[in-house]
């Protein structure tokens, strides 16, 4: 400034303020001015002139005087405030109606507001006025800007007012307030949420927390603990499992609305999770085990919406997501028992019609023989009920996960670990899935379109998929499927090959393979044939044969001894010579068991086109050369055919004692004992020209059998174990034990479940041929090429 | 600017008087440019300058007029583009002005 004066003499000098009396007088009319505004009379004032005294007295150094002397001014009027507005809305206590509860407190929190807007409006102007202070003044002399201390004199009179209670008479009046709309009454929201602004605005300079937070929040969640609390034990007592959900979702939302209403939101995070500790989490157990209400309940009676919502309210927790995956996988669990334990029963019957025709395999042959196909059917039928079961115990899971679930992968995998368990806990799993099959392969599948038989193979894959030992179910299904292949019984070879299809899809190829090579066989036989019966003129029989890769198929393939008739060998021989001239080096075994003859047989009445085993059919033949009424002992005949007990005894049961008794027994009964004899059932009749005699063993095994079959997939998993050790080894060509049991298990677990015991078994096996070698640190080993 | 002989009252223009009886009317957006005038014109506080839409200060004509003619510079400058070229006001300071210029321009805080 004086460089300026030096510079320019010409200029007037600044205008001087007087002495200090000056001062005086300047801040007595700026103090009166100030009282104006107080009380709204500030339109009479001249900005102009009050800015330049409050700038003046900044100007000449006299800031602390202005400043000091409103913040006196302010707080004279804030006390003024408090004794006239806020004392007398104080609500009377002991006052029970929550209507009249409500208003009072209404009152209050107006009151409230109502000061707090006239302090504002003042503090405005104030600060309008005195802004060259706030700038020039406060920042030097460090301290607040006139309206933050404006807001601290609000706290400290108003607020925290040393002379009256008025802060815990405004927080216990929001509290009731809540608790009255928690009951269910209408409150003012506007009253209360321009409360809790003010509350929000004013924030204590010392620990920077807003009132709210400090003083309001605390409380506020306190009081939704204890409110809470006893929500749930109300709750619980008189609301079954859907309408305690649906209450404590309508808490939740209320509480959310609350907090977006009228209270900050900071608020909403601690609140929600009050419920959420009180309403849920504490007590998804008990809400989900309420006996006739509880989510087997929900389950059983299709309640998707209600668990839909369980679900909903799951999500708002998801640490309580395995709660939720327990009770899921609890339920399938018992579903799951039930669906077992009904075939096992099913099947206990089952055995029982069975087990005359096993005991006369074993040749005690006493108790009564009954024809083994009710037996067999009715083990189908448990077969095929339990997976039929499992399929719609499945499509429910799938439409409550679908509909109610939201396809929630978490929950998917539960659910499906569940199914896997309960699957494999019938250790028939696989047989029955395969009896399923055989079943819609052989009939089920009649009259259904593409899509159907698409939609129900895919449903039994999703079934096969949860087995564990799917060894097993290839063992079985290689069985049935021959079965299917060679008695012509498969209805649809689209089908088949779908079927097949998706195996591999599911099994890789290696599993398929050998399927595969048994439709190729036939494919293969078929030809043969066609060029067979080109190339042989008149045949004496017409023969048809099926020749089979012995390592395809599933049958025992040792001889099976049977002596044929001369026209049978004949006929044998031409096509093992046609056979062998184009296939050098190769083998043919007959297998009698597994073909079928059709004979015309003249009996009294007419004569009939019998559809037999080749066992029956050479039985048959026997009695050919024997004379009317003539006899052949047991002990003839199968020294005659040379056929193996077993297989003779089922098929003169079957000739003899079954539905068409072509053989008459001496003496008559359902059983075959050695000591019998048969004779030409010449008197037989039949109302069809055709009649087909089957002899097809049990379908559904009996224990040995099983046993049996288990021995023989024991015997392939070892084979398949050392191959996997084998091929991990050659690729890594050293690794430590448990590496390769790991290894190992991993690859093995596709096709069943091994046992680390077993693969270390296979492993000190495989030593011993040389194939590995233990490394010099005795935990590893090395591949020996 | 405008001179005292101009007679709209409309609310888009203010009235800012000189101490020595000058009266200039100003466009209300172009007075806002100073802290001081907004602070008197501000509605919300509504003092009396704002409910005459009219300030009277304590500075001479001469004062006012150039104040009034910065005010109008920095509104039509204010948000130009940087590609206009904005000449520079300190030419149109006369030097013996400056000083009482300097203190007004506090005072009104522009």
């Amino acid at each position: 400034m004086s460089a300026i004066k030096l510079r320019k003499p010409k200029i007037k000098p600044p205008r001087k303020l007087g002495a200090d009396t000056a001062i005086e007088e300047t801040w007595k009319l700026f103090s009166e001015a100030v009282r104006e505004i107080f009380n709204h009379r500030a339109s009479n004032l001249s900005y102009e002139e009050n800015y330049r005294y409050a700038y003046n007295l900044v100007l000449y150094k006299n800031g602390h005087v202005l400043y000091d002397g409103l913040r006196g001014l302010i707080t004279e009027n804030l006390d003024k405030l408090a004794k006239k507005d806020i004392v007398p809305a104080f609500p009377a206590t002991g006052n029970a109606d929550p209507v009249q509860q409500s208003q009072e407190g209404e009152r209050l929190l107006n009151a409230l507001r109502d000061v707090w807007e006239d302090h504002s409006q003042g503090m405005s102007r104030i600060r309008d006025l005195v802004k060259y202070m706030d700038k020039n003044y406060t920042v030097t002399a460090k301290v607040l800007p006139i309206w933050d201390a404006g807001v601290q004199l609000f706290l400290q009179r108003i607020i925290r007012s040393p002379a009256y209670n008025i802060c815990s008479h405004i927080i216990n009046c929001i509290l009731t307030q809540i608790h009255i709309e928690r009951d269910g009454y209408t409150i003012t929201r506007s009253s209360m949420k321009g409360c809790v602004d003010i509350l929000l605005q004013i924030v204590d300079i010392d620990n920077g927390l807003s009132v709210y937070k400090t003083d309001l929040e605390p409380r506020v969640l306190q009081e939704s603990k204890a409110f809470f609390e006893a929500e749930c034990e109300r709750l619980l007592e008189v609301c079954d499992a859907p309408e305690y959900l649906r209450r404590a979702e309508a808490h939740l939302a209320s509480e959310a609305a609350r907090t977006q209403n009228y209270l900050s939101y900071d608020t909403h995070a601690p609140l929600q999770r009050i419920v959420e500790d009180y309403l849920l989490r504490a007590q998804f157990h008990t809400i989900m085990a309420m006996p006739s209400s509880g989510i087997d309940n929900m389950i059983d009676t299709d309640k998707i919406e209600d668990l839909a919502r369980l679900y909903r309210l799951f999500k708002i927790v998801p640490t309580e997501m395995p709660v939720l995956k327990k009770a899921l996988k609890n339920s399938i669990a018992a579903r799951g028992k039930t669906v077992n334990d009904a075939s096992g029963e099913g099947e206990g019957g089952g055995e029982d019609e069975e087990e005359p025709q096993e005991v006369q395999g074993k040749g005690k042959g006493k108790e009564r023989a009954r024809p083994a196909k009710a037996g067999r059917e009715q083990s189908a039928a448990v077969a095929s009920k339990w997976v039929q079961d499992v399929l719609d115990l499945q499509d429910l899971f799938d439409r409550v996960l679908k509909l109610a679930f939201g396809n929630e992968v978490e929950l998917q995998t539960a659910i499906n670990e569940a199914f896997e368990s309960f699957i494999n806990l019938n250790p028939k799993a696989p047989e029955f899935i395969s009896i399923f099959m055989d079943e819609n392969l052989k009939k089920g599948l009649k009259g259904k379109s593409d899509e159907e038989v698409e939609v129900l193979l895919d449903k039994t894959i999703g079934v096969f998929r949860f087995i564990t030992e799917k060894d097993v179910f290839e063992r079985y299904y290689k069985t049935h499927l021959a079965k299917r292949l060679l008695n012509g019984r498969s209805i649809s070879d689209d089908a088949e090959r779908g079927m097949l299809a998706k195996l591999k899809v599911e099994c890789g190829f290696q599993f398929t393979q050998k399927l595969e090579g048994m439709f190729h066989d036939m494919k293969l036989s078929a030809e043969t044939m066609a060029a067979y019966k080109e190339s042989v003129t008149r045949p004496s029989i017409d023969i048809s044969v099926q020749v089979l890769t012995s390592t395809f198929w599933p049958m025992t393939h040792g001889v099976t001894p049977c002596t044929f008739s001369a026209e049978m060998n004949q006929a044998i021989t031409s096509f093992e010579r046609y056979y062998l001239s184009r296939h050098s080096g190769r083998r043919l075994t007959w297998q009698a068991a597994m073909g079928s003859a059709d004979v015309r047989a003249t009996f009294k009445a007419r004569k009939h086109d019998l559809n037999v085993s080749t066992y029956a059919l050479v039985v048959l033949l026997l009695f050919e050369n024997v004379d009317e009424g003539g006899f052949l002992t047991y002990d003839e005949i199968k020294l005659a055919t040379s056929i193996e007990d077993v297989e003779l005894r089922r098929t003169l049961q079957s000739l003899a004692c079954a539905k068409f008794k072509v053989l008459k027994k001496h003496p008559p009964s359902r059983e075959v004992a050695q000591t019998d004899s048969f004779s030409f059932n010449n008197d037989f009749t039949a109302p069809l020209q055709r009649i087909k005699i089957g002899t097809v063993a049990s379908r559904a095994e009996n224990d040995d059998q099983r046993k049996e079959t288990m021995e023989r997939v024991d015997e392939e998993r070892k084979h398949q174990t050392d191959a996997c050790i084998v091929r991990v080894m050659k690729d890594r060509k050293r690794m430590t034990h448990n590496d390769l049991i790991n290894e190992a298990t991993a690859q093995l677990a596709k096709r069943f479940q091994p046992n680390p015991a077993q693969i270390k078994k296979r492993i000190e096996a495989l030593i011993e041929r040389e194939y590995l070698d233990r490394g010099e640190d005795k935990k590893s080993y090395i591949y020996l090429a | 600017m405008a001179e005292e002989n101009t007679a709209d009252t409309a609310s888009a223009w203010v009235r800012i008087n000189s101490v020595d009886g000058f009266s200039y009317l100003v466009q209300r957006n172009v007075a806002l440019g100073s802290g001081t005038l907004k602070g008197m014109l501000s509605t919300d506080s509504n003092f009396m300058e704002a409910t005459n839409n009219t300030c009277s200060l304590q500075e001479r004509g001469a004062v006012v007029e150039k104040a009034v003619e910065y005010l109008a510079y920095k509104a039509q400058y204010a948000n130009a583009p940087q590609s206009v070229d904005i000449p520079d006001f300190t030419e149109r300071i006369p030097p013996e002005l400056a000083l009482e210029l300097l203190m007004a321009a506090d005072f009104l805080e522009m």
